[in-house]
Parts: C-alpha cells; sequence; structure tokens
C-alpha cells in the first residue's frame, strides 16, 4: 500500500510534465488547428537555454536557487522567440494557402534542425542540471517526495492557472477565446487573428520551456531529451481532449501514474505501453478525449 | 459615408459580383433586396473584408479600404452583424458584448465610454439584460439576433452591415428585430440592410437597391421602389 502511493505520487510529476507540453498543443490547435510536432524540442532547448544561463549566473557567484530565479524569465523570453520562429518559418504559409498538412512537415523538419543545432552547440552527453532545491526527499506519512518534483508541479499549474486567468478576465484573452471559437467572426470584432495564433505559438513554446527547466533538475539534461516526452504529451492531449482546457493535466497525470505503476509492477521494459494503449483506446471509445467538450450549439 | 464602385468579387473562380455600386450616405438606411443567390451576403462580406474584391473600391468615410483585411476594416469603423449571426458560443453575453468593442478597449479607436454604451445595449435589448452572465450558446435564436446586433454597435460603427437580421426567426421575433432598426434609424446609425422581407426592409429604409445575379438592376428611394410595378411583382409577392 506503501509503495503504491510512493507510485503514484512519482506518477504525478511526470504526469505534470506532459500535461504542460500537452497544454502547448492544445494553445495553438484551438486558435489555428495546427500543432508543433517539435513541442519536444522546444522544451529541450528551453533547458537548454536555461542550463547554459544557470551555470553562468553561478559562475557569477550568484546561490544555485538564486541563479535558477534568475534564469526562469530568460528562459520564458526565449520560449517565446522560439514559439515565434516556429509559428512565422513552419506554419504561418501552410495556414495562408489552406494547406492541410504542409505544417505537420514543417513543424517536424523545424524540431529536427533545432535538434542538431542543439547538438552542435551543447554536444551529444547528456549534462547535469544543477538543481536549485535540496535533493533530500521529503518524507511524507508514507511517502518520499523530492521538492523538485513539488517544484514541478506547482509550476506547471501555476502556468496553466495564469493563462486560464489571462482568457477570463482580459479583453485579450478573450479576443484569443474568440479566435479559438469563430476566427472569421473574431477578425469582424477587429481581432487580428493572425497575431492570436503567433501569440498562441509563443505562449505553447513558453509552457515547453518552462517544462523543460522544471524536469532538467530530476532528470538528465541533453539534445535528446525532448523527443519522447513530445510524443508521450501528444497522446496525453488525446487523451485529455485537444479541447478541454485543463483535461491535459489530468491525462498527463493518468500516463505518468500508468507508466510508473507499469514500470514496477511488469516490468520497466512495459513502461511505454500504457500510454499507448490508452491512447488507442480513448480513440476508440472517445475520439474528442477524455475532457473534450463538444461545442454548445443551439438555433 | 460608405461609396462601393464597380465592385467585382466572388469565391475562387466563381464570380458572384460584376460591377456593383452602392452608396450608403451618412445617417441612412439603406437596404439591398434580391433573390437567394443573388450576391447580397457576398456583398456584405466584401464590404467587411472576409473576403478580397477581385477588383473595385471599396470607400469608408472617404479611405480607401479595398483588400483591407477584416479586422482593419472594423478598427476603421464598420461593424458586422454577420449571417447566422455568429455570437461566440462559450463567452458569457456580456463578453460577447465587451469583444464588439474591442478596438475601443485596445486603443485602436476612439475608447468612449464602454460602461455606457454596455447599459445603452442592455436598455436597447432588455432580455439580454436578464441574461448578462449566460453563455450565447445557450440563448434562443432571437436572442442570439439580438446580440449579433448589440455586438456590432459595441464598436460605435460609422457604418453598420446587417445580414438578413430576420432569418429564421418566429414571426413575432422578426417584428421585434424590424422595431430595432427603426429605433437605430431614429438614432441616426448608418446602416446597410441586407433581407429577404423585402417588403418590411423597404417600409423602414431610405433608399433601396435590387441586387439580381451580381448587378444592380433597380435603385432609388425605397417609396419608389415599393411603387414599382416590377419590384411589386418580383419581391413584395403582390402584383395589384
Amino acid at each position: 500500500m506503501d509503495i503504491l502511493a510512493q507510485l503514484i505520487v512519482s506518477g504525478i510529476s511526470v504526469g505534470m510534465i506532459y500535461g504542460a507540453i500537452a497544454f502547448g498543443y492544445q494553445l495553438t490547435f484551438s486558435t489555428s488547428q495546427t500543432l508543433n510536432f517539435g513541442q519536444g524540442e522546444a522544451l529541450m532547448l528551453g533547458a537548454l537555454v536555461g542550463l547554459t544561463t544557470v551555470n553562468f549566473l553561478i559562475g557569477q557567484s550568484i546561490a544555485t536557487p538564486l541563479a535558477y530565479l534568475l534564469m526562469l524569465p530568460v528562459v520564458l523570453a526565449f520560449g517565446c522567440v522560439q514559439g515565434v520562429v516556429v509559428e512565422v518559418l513552419g506554419v504561418r504559409q501552410a495556414i495562408r494557402t489552406g494547406s492541410e498538412s504542409g505544417w505537420i512537415m514543417a513543424t517536424i523538419a523545424l524540431g529536427i534542425i533545432f535538434r542538431n543545432l542543439a547538438e552542435n552547440i551543447w554536444g551529444r552527453d547528456a549534462l547535469k542540471f544543477p538543481s536549485p532545491l535540496t535533493e533530500t526527499a521529503l518524507t511524507i506519512g508514507p511517502v518520499h517526495i523530492q521538492p523538485m518534483e513539488i517544484a514541478i508541479t506547482l509550476g506547471t499549474l501555476a502556468l496553466a492557472l495564469a493563462v486560464e486567468v489571462f482568457n477570463r478576465k482580459s479583453i485579450y484573452g478573450k479576443a484569443v477565446v474568440a479566435t479559438s471559437s469563430d476566427r472569421d467572426a473574431a477578425g469582424l470584432m477587429g481581432i487580428n487573428t493572425r497575431l492570436v495564433i503567433t501569440f498562441s505559438y509563443a505562449l505553447s513554446s513558453v509552457s515547453a520551456a518552462l517544462a523543460g527547466v522544471l524536469v532538467a533538475p530530476v532528470t538528465l539534461t541533453g539534445a535528446n531529451m525532448g523527443a519522447v516526452l513530445g510524443l508521450k504529451a501528444f497522446a496525453v492531449a488525446i487523451i485529455g481532449g485537444l479541447s478541454s482546457g485543463l483535461g491535459v493535466f489530468v491525462g498527463g497525470m493518468i500516463l505518468g501514474v500508468a507508466e510508473t505503476l507499469t514500470g514496477f509492477y511488469l516490468s520497466t521494459g512495459y513502461k511505454d505501453v500504457p500510454g499507448l494503449v490508452l491512447l488507442l483506446i480513448v480513440l476508440s471509445v472517445k475520439p474528442s478525449g477524455l475532457f473534450g467538450k463538444k461545442g454548445i450549439k443551439k438555433v | 459615408m460608405l461609396s462601393v464602385s464597380n465592385l467585382h468579387a466572388g469565391y475562387g473562380k466563381v464570380q458572384v459580383l460584376h460591377g456593383l455600386n452602392l452608396e450608403v450616405p451618412r445617417g441612412s438606411l439603406v437596404t439591398l433586396i434580391g433573390a437567394n443567390g443573388a450576391g447580397k451576403t457576398t456583398t456584405l462580406r466584401v464590404l467587411s473584408g472576409m473576403i478580397a474584391p477581385h477588383s473595385g473600391s471599396i470607400h469608408l468615410s472617404g479611405t480607401d479600404i479595398t483588400g483591407w483585411p477584416s479586422h482593419a476594416i472594423t478598427r476603421q469603423g464598420m461593424a458586422h452583424s454577420p449571417e447566422g449571426r455568429r455570437v461566440f458560443p462559450t463567452l458569457s453575453v456580456t463578453d460577447n458584448l465587451l469583444l464588439g468593442g474591442f478596438p475601443r478597449l485596445t486603443g485602436a479607436r476612439a475608447r468612449g465610454d464602454i460602461d455606457a454604451d454596455l447599459r445603452r445595449m442592455f436598455d436597447l435589448f432588455p432580455r439580454l439584460d436578464e441574461r448578462r452572465q449566460q453563455l450565447a450558446g445557450t440563448l434562443s435564436g432571437g436572442e442570439q439576433q439580438m446580440l449579433a446586433m448589440a455586438r456590432a454597435l459595441m464598436l460605435n460603427p460609422d457604418v453598420l452591415l446587417l445580414d438578413e437580421p430576420s432569418m429564421g426567426l418566429a414571426p413575432k421575433l422578426v417584428e421585434e428585430v424590424f422595431a430595432t432598426i427603426a429605433r437605430l434609424k431614429a438614432l441616426k446609425v448608418t446602416m446597410l440592410l441586407v433581407e429577404q422581407f423585402a417588403a418590411a426592409a423597404l417600409e423602414i429604409a431610405d433608399t433601396g437597391y435590387v441586387l439580381e445575379n451580381g448587378r444592380i438592376t433597380v435603385s432609388g428611394s425605397a417609396s419608389d421602389l415599393r411603387d414599382n410595378p416590377k419590384v411589386r411583382a418580383a419581391y413584395l409577392g403582390s402584383a395589384h
């Protein structure tokens, strides 16, 4: 029973990372019906830029926790720019010409280019990301939990909450929601929907980059850290529903817990199986995702 | 106020409008009538930039807006209450109205008093007042039509384009919609009204245009059009 609780807690923090990346998929899918298949690479770039920044700051004899905090705005700004680059180079033309699939290849291609770039700048080896929090696990009842795992959960939730508040409270957020719901009608409101789509790509990469620097201290950091995460998060986005708001975080936790349970009770060799099985089940039973909404329409 | 000359437009290779000329003077209510498929909705869609014209020109308050994207045309002062209402179903009535004022709230257009205008809309459309926080998708068809019109008015537009505001509504609601348009006319809102109920439209309009196969065939004061035997026979449903 204690082990079960431990596995669930560990699964949740992994799941929150999947959730944050999937949240990024959802942000762009809702405004443009396209998404960045290089999300994993956006996460990887965020983590590596964060690593370089943190190491630089530590080199200036700044304490690690403070260096980590100072690094965050740098990484978020970088994510913003990276997302704009992806949208401008990979997606905009495809949307303009009404191409159904151009953006798929373009974003995959950009992802590969980013990975190559990272291999050349940071090398192929996995690097150690200095942890801002103590690596001694806290013991709560039967469960051991790393402080960084708590930070992952709080950090990703804070991001999602900030986006949700922005969408509900600010007129610009409402413009994003309007664009998601009816792009032509949003244009008639004077909303530059092309700019909204660019913005959603920026925000999508910001969420991936944040996930990157949150997960980096508990895993290894390197050019190849993003590919598998990006793919699993895609499964989570399908499981949670690409139109479901916060459902992706629940989807992420389901997958994270399923993985740790499988890893322990079956074999770590089967760790990647539950996500794919879940994906297949959801696709055949409820294709709009577990929490996917059908639009409210009444005439 | 709104001036259209020799407008050609269509979808892809299918041309719908063949050299349309149209004037909407400041403070007037102009109606565009015609059979289904004549190009009425296409005309409004070109005017508000939802589709780009092939040739011709559109001037709004003296500014050439030909070929501008719809968000820029809206910021310039053209509001469009589109066919099918197109309210944002997952947003509240109030949020829909605020989005109608988006250019004013974001500095792209003179701000004025947003709160006073919201109150004005709720006075003009009391049914929306009762449903301020309700999601627009849960409103009835008539209420959605009211919301679409109120949302367009929140722009403080120089010209308001109304596309078939009576479509799909029960007769009593159609009456209500026309009463509202008459009230807006009394408030000197400049409007271009596209309608299938030609008789009712010509009853309240100052000027009318008849659109046939993408061309204006008859135009003149609304009362002249009401008396025109050809218009009566084709659109007013009475030959006597």
